[in-house]
């Protein structure tokens, strides 16, 4: 899952990407308002977390802009809580809406349910026969038994469980596992893969020769 | 309810004025009944004086053989003279008959009958008219001159009068008739006083409600104020009056209460909104870290920006103290006669490292401008003021001086200067032309607020001026004061 974090405060910036990358998302970060507007529009991120208060190109003027070419999930952040405000959120297109100050918990919480939503999924359990992947407490389990997996390669599982059914690129899934900051080796998501059937058996993923791998 | 009505104003004044209304009536219609009484006394007795003097006549008449004119019985005609005392003995030797006309005159029961009764000093009757009454009061007989007393018994009116030459005389009458009249009267007069009190009572009553009414208005604006709808204010129609100024007195308080609460909810609501992203820094970063076991590295980085936001988040509240402390009591308490050259002086060399540190120039040219000041807070006016020429300007020039009765202080940089659409805003919390986040230079985004507000708690003025491009000017003037010695 590629998430993009558009907020001023350099502090809050590092915190908040370092907590996400150790939730094994993959995090592009933005300072300002026009610069965070570039890269979502250039990228297809799984979510955006957009602060309000931006020098220059507020929230509500990055979101406006975005809207309606991109439909990537929005959550807001704003240091202001009346409902006003929080329809006006709503309202503008945002996905979601939170107040600072917040929990992170709170926030890892409903990143997951926007990504899982905006892929057409409603309950944080997926199951594929045997084999079921629980998105909320990051954990697969084979016949009841949890599999120890890599974040990398349950990142490239949620994706593809996410979108089970539907063919999905090698270049989609290097967009939505690898920040801007990763040095992509094309071998790699072939050794995630292998690694995958390897632990889970050879059937859970395949592949579409010329076309990507899928999950049934 | 009874006690209510004892403590309503307008009840309690309604009733006292009602008694000082009945109190005027009764004083003002009692003596008129009086007088009327008096006077109508008098007339009767003046009758009854015209009375006797015919009924005399008429004796003196009979007695000298002059024959008396029936139709004018009252006509004066020459006459011999006869001396009273031969009269007085005459009528008491010779019987004597009073003429027709004259008897006519003193007959019957009817109301507003006469009668009369001579007498010799024995109270023996000589003439008397058969309807007089029994209890007739004589005078005793004077020594010289005459007597004369007028008295009302009952229903009757009498004049008594005796002469020292042994003659009673009582004639009187009836005044059953103007008895009547002046019952009559008194109703009258009864009835025209209780209408001119319940007038009075009624327009008391009107004219209480109309002064009581803005009294009114006043204690449900006060209510509604009381009630939280701070901005209510009372409408002043008379300002001249005592209502009128009591009301400007009020607003006067309700404004002052206003702003006090306005600047507390504005602290409040500043505080809370710039203080939310510090602490949700220091939530998720310590959060973040108590997730898992940490290299001792990823701990002090940790620490390090936790310590970092709580110096922001200090620095934040003492800014916001300072503010809220301005335009109070308790800070004009503090001043003293300063010199702004002085005080600019120190606050200069104080900023000597940043500006070092930035390199930028600073200079200063300071002549004497004497004020009342807090020297504190207008040492923190100068120093964010330049402060903020050193962030966002270039080099600095600080100028004192006096021009036209105000102690000025300049502070001119040489930077980019300000745009015009964010040079109104400039004085306003919070409010960053270059949008820069609070926590990453060091500053608060009040300086120049608290700058403000410590030019305006001096009584003085604070003024922007910018071109862009030609740099920023700002210029604080604060009221002279002369210097002790």
């Amino acid at each position: 899952m590629r998430i993009l974090i558009i907020e001023d405060d350099p502090h809050l910036l590092r915190s908040l990407a370092a907590t996400l990358r150790e939730e094994n998302y993959a995090v592009d970060t933005a300072e300002e308002g026009e610069d965070g507007l570039f890269k979502a529009r250039q990228e297809n991120y799984d979510a955006i977390v957009l602060d309000v208060m931006l020098p220059h190109l507020n929230g509500w003027q990055v979101l406006a802009q975005l809207r309606p070419a991109k439909k990537t999930p929005v959550l807001m952040l704003t240091a202001k809580d009346t409902v006003q405000d929080r329809v006006k959120g709503l309202d503008t297109g945002a996905d979601d809406y939170l107040t600072k100050p917040f929990d992170i918990e709170e926030l890892l919480a409903r990143l997951r349910a926007l990504i899982r939503r905006a892929a057409g999924q409603t309950h944080p359990v997926m199951e594929f026969g045997s084999l079921v992947i629980d998105t909320a407490a990051r954990r697969v389990l084979l016949s009841g038994q949890e599999v120890a997996v890599t974040a990398r390669e349950y990142a490239l599982l949620e994706f593809l469980a996410l979108h089970r059914g539907e063919v999905v690129s090698r270049t989609t899934l290097y967009e939505h596992l690898f920040d801007e900051d990763d040095s992509t080796l094309s071998n790699l998501l072939d050794v995630h893969v292998s690694n995958l059937r390897k632990k889970l058996g050879p059937d859970v993923i395949t592949t579409r020769r010329g076309h990507g791998y899928s999950i049934a | 309810m009874i006690k209510t009505f004892l403590q309503s104003l307008r009840w309690r004044l309604q009733a006292w004025h009602g008694l000082l209304l009945l109190l005027v009536i009764t004083a003002s219609v009692g003596p008129a009944y009086h007088f009327a009484l008096e006077n109508q006394n008098q007339r009767i007795d003046r009758e009854l004086g015209r009375m006797e003097r015919s009924l005399i006549r008429s004796l003196m008449d009979v007695l000298q053989g002059i024959p008396v004119d029936p139709a004018n019985p009252g006509a004066r005609q020459d006459r011999p003279y006869l001396p009273f005392q031969e009269f007085v003995d005459r009528l008491k030797r010779e019987p004597v008959k009073v003429p027709e006309t004259i008897a006519a005159q003193y007959d019957g029961r009817d109301p507003g009958y006469a009668y009369y009764s001579i007498r010799d000093e024995d109270e023996k009757v000589i003439l008397q008219s058969a309807n007089a009454p029994s209890d007739m009061h004589f005078l005793p007989l004077p020594k010289n001159d005459v007597v004369e007393e007028s008295r009302s018994v009952d229903q009757r009116r009498e004049v008594a009068r005796s002469t020292p030459h042994g003659l009673k005389i009582v004639v009187g009458r009836d005044i059953t008739p103007e008895l009547h009249e002046m019952q009559g009267m008194a109703w009258l007069h009864l009835l025209v006083g209780l209408g001119v009190w319940l007038l009075g009572l009624i327009g008391g009553w009107w004219l209480s409600g109309r002064a009581i009414r803005p009294i009114r208005s006043i204690s449900r604006t006060a209510s509604r104020i009381a009630e939280g709808n701070l901005e209510e204010r009372i409408n002043i129609t008379e300002t001249d009056s005592e209502l009128g100024q009591l009301s400007g007195v009020l607003n006067q308080t309700f404004e002052r209460l206003h702003a006090a609460f306005e600047r507390q909810r504005q602290f409040t609501a500043d505080a809370s909104h710039e203080l939310r992203t510090p602490i949700t820094i220091l939530l998720t970063e310590t959060q973040r870290i108590l997730k898992r076991e940490r290299t001792p590295e990823e701990y002090r980085e940790a620490l390090q920006t936790c310590n970092d936001t709580a110096q922001r988040m200090r620095r934040l509240v003492e800014a916001l103290l300072l503010l809220a402390r301005q335009d109070n009591q308790v800070a004009k308490e503090r001043f003293q006669p300063s010199d702004l050259a002085v005080i600019a002086r120190d606050a200069v060399q104080h900023l000597q490292p940043l500006a070092d540190e930035k390199g930028r120039r600073m200079e200063s040219a300071l002549e004497v401008a004497p004020c009342l000041a807090d020297p504190e807070a207008v040492a923190i006016l100068v120093t964010n003021l330049v402060t903020n020429a050193l962030q966002h300007g270039g080099n600095v020039r600080v100028l004192s001086s006096v021009h036209s009765g105000l102690a000025v202080l300049t502070v001119q940089d040489d930077g980019p200067g300000i745009a015009e659409s964010d040079l109104p805003h400039i004085f306003e919390r919070f409010y960053r032309a270059d949008q820069a986040r609070t926590g990453t230079s060091g500053h608060t985004g009040l300086g120049l607020a608290i700058a403000k507000a410590i030019a305006e708690n001096h009584g003085g003025s604070i003024e922007a001026v910018s071109n862009s491009g030609q740099g920023t000017r700002f210029e604080v003037r604060l009221p002279v004061e002369q210097l002790p010695g």
